[in-house]
């Protein structure tokens, strides 16, 4: 087969990062921010910028901001377009796949991507008026708002359920997911959790939110925003920092199985991203070198690591509880700490460790000859009992 | 509490989330206030579907055409279930901890609601348990919530 023509031909050159509580800033400050900081990662300017692209979630979290209030206009960015693009919490995989159509014409030869939350500003506020989460959230729209689906973890949580009745996978599993992920952190000094780390005894202590679900099988709620700046493998060479390659992106949804065939509670739309992303990059889940899996909640984790095929399905229990994705296993998994104890910025999250792990820049938990790392991205709609159903796979490579 | 009778009203004032009825859904909502549950289903091929949508098993058009809502048994088994600890919602306060299920009804759909009455299930590993739908009317906000109840069989 050999690699696909479009595998190692568009590179990550820029990564901005605004983490950690922002309540004195807006969403369009911080996003200008963070795209202002990945320009300057490139070592460009903002006249090189063509295009734009704002990440932003779709369904739940959606449509809550002023689009003509664009960041780019903030930043004084003269691009030929931006636009709004996303799905639930697969963005980055999704705009990247779009920017790669507008520097594959020559329409822009920069693209900054950029997905910027409030979420945690908005949670303080919302707490005030009785409600727990985030203001967005209280809008209607969905099936089971009346009948007590209230957030994310109302429907989310029958996947951990549904997974456990099928396979007898146990709590203290999915806690030796989130402990996993805080090792990590405690390696990551821009984590939330950074300094706090847990035991799979904390993690069954911690209090019962949507059973199985306990707190600590919940992601982050958080302020901040990341930028990536895109182009050209012959432009990236040129650019300040090593060029991070695009070697393969797949994406599947499995929307008709979650309301027909009931098959999505314990699985992902894993199989034809999967397929599509390595067989571009011809490589093989052995290439991997460590993983960034969508993980807004600990199951989703769980999934991903049989979908993927690191363990058989219903066996992630016992890989996890193994050690097998924590600092020293078999395949790193989230090794920022992901969207359990680092922060929130959907798929970005994931992604902004990928560059940093590529580049060598991981510091204390960088992985030893990183080459390859595989970025999972996956949202939905939020109308239960349908949701996640979309997956993105995104492999980046240290060379071309 | 233990509800008994196959529906009960509450005639409260609703500080709960409002439905969300719009053309897609009109008429399983007037149908819950005439106490039946109401499923798509393709006239063709009896394919059963919840929510509204298109026969998957084969072309049809014009879309309403070849489905129609039928009245469903209202029973079904728990494919899934959390209990819900948290009230993120001021509206729920009262009502936690309470399980919110995902049920396949006998006729194949999935549908998603609030268990009441006695028998609920606790442990999240056991599923397959038999239910039933239980009418909540709000005559004074003008619809009807279903829910669902255990059976013992």
């Amino acid at each position: 087969m050999g690699k696909h023509a479009s595998s190692g031909k568009y590179a990550i050159v820029g990564l901005g990062v605004v983490a950690g509580p922002q309540p004195d800033r807006s969403e369009r400050m911080i996003a200008a921010e963070a795209a202002r900081l990945a320009i300057a990662d490139a070592g460009l300017t903002r006249a090189d910028i063509g295009g734009a692209i704002d990440l932003r979630r779709t369904g739940g979290g959606g449509d809550r901001a002023s689009y003509s209030d664009a960041f780019t206009r903030v930043l004084g960015i003269k691009n030929n377009f931006y636009f709004t693009c996303g799905r639930g919490g697969a963005l980055a995989g999704l705009g990247m796949a779009a920017t790669m159509s507008y520097l594959d014409r020559g329409i822009a030869d920069y693209v900054v991507l950029m997905g910027a939350v409030t979420d945690w500003s908005q949670s303080q506020e919302t707490r005030k008026k009785g409600f727990r989460g985030m203001a967005h959230a209280e809008k209607r729209g969905y099936w089971g708002k009346p009948l007590g689906d209230s957030r994310a973890v109302s429907h989310h949580s029958w996947m951990a359920a549904r997974h456990m009745a099928v396979y007898g996978t146990t709590s203290a599993q999915l806690g030796a997911i989130s402990v996993a992920e805080r090792q990590w952190a405690c390696m990551n000094p821009e984590a939330k959790m950074y300094g706090r780390p847990i035991t799979v005894e904390d993690h069954q202590n911690s209090p019962l939110v949507a059973e199985p679900y306990h707190l600590l099988d919940m992601s982050q709620v958080s302020d901040g925003g990341i930028a990536f700046i895109l182009t050209t493998a012959d432009r990236a060479k040129d650019c300040a920092k090593p060029p991070v390659y695009v070697l393969g992106q797949g994406f599947g949804e499995v929307s008709a199985d979650l309301w027909w065939e009931k098959k999505n509670f314990t699985h992902m739309a894993v199989e034809p991203a999967k397929k599509q992303a390595f067989g571009q990059a011809d490589i093989t889940l052995d290439d991997v070198d460590c993983a960034q899996l969508y993980d807004c909640f600990t199951a989703e984790v769980l999934f991903q690591l049989e979908d993927y095929g690191w363990c058989k399905k219903g066996e992630g229990g016992a890989f996890v509880a193994d050690g097998n994705m924590a600092p020293g296993g078999s395949i790193p998994v989230n090794t920022g700490g992901g969207l359990l104890s680092c922060y929130h910025l959907g798929d970005l999250t994931g992604l902004a460790e990928s560059v940093r792990q590529l580049r060598g820049e991981a510091g204390e938990r960088q992985i030893e000859d990183c080459d390859i790392v595989l970025t999972t991205g996956h949202g939905g709609e939020l109308v239960s009992p349908g949701m996640c159903s979309i997956h993105t796979c995104t492999l980046l490579g240290r060379h071309a | 509490m233990n509800i008994n009778p196959q529906s009960y009203t509450v005639d409260l004032d609703w500080k709960k989330p409002y439905p969300s009825i719009d053309h897609d859904n009109e008429a399983f909502w007037d149908g819950l206030k005439e106490h039946k549950l109401l499923v798509w289903k393709c006239k063709q091929c009896g394919a059963v579907y919840w929510p509204k949508a298109y026969c998957q098993n084969h072309d049809n058009e014009p879309f309403a055409a070849n489905c129609e809502w039928t009245e469903a048994s209202g029973r079904g088994k728990i494919f899934a279930f959390n209990i819900h600890h948290w009230a993120f919602h001021p509206g729920f306060k009262e009502e936690v901890p309470y399980v919110y299920a995902l049920i396949e009804l006998d006729e194949g759909p999935l549908i998603s609601s609030q268990l009441v009455g006695g028998d609920l299930p606790t442990d999240i590993h056991t599923v397959g348990q038999t239910v039933e739908i239980v009418y909540e009317d709000h005559p004074a906000q003008g619809f009807t919530l279903p829910k669902f109840r255990v059976v013992r069989e």
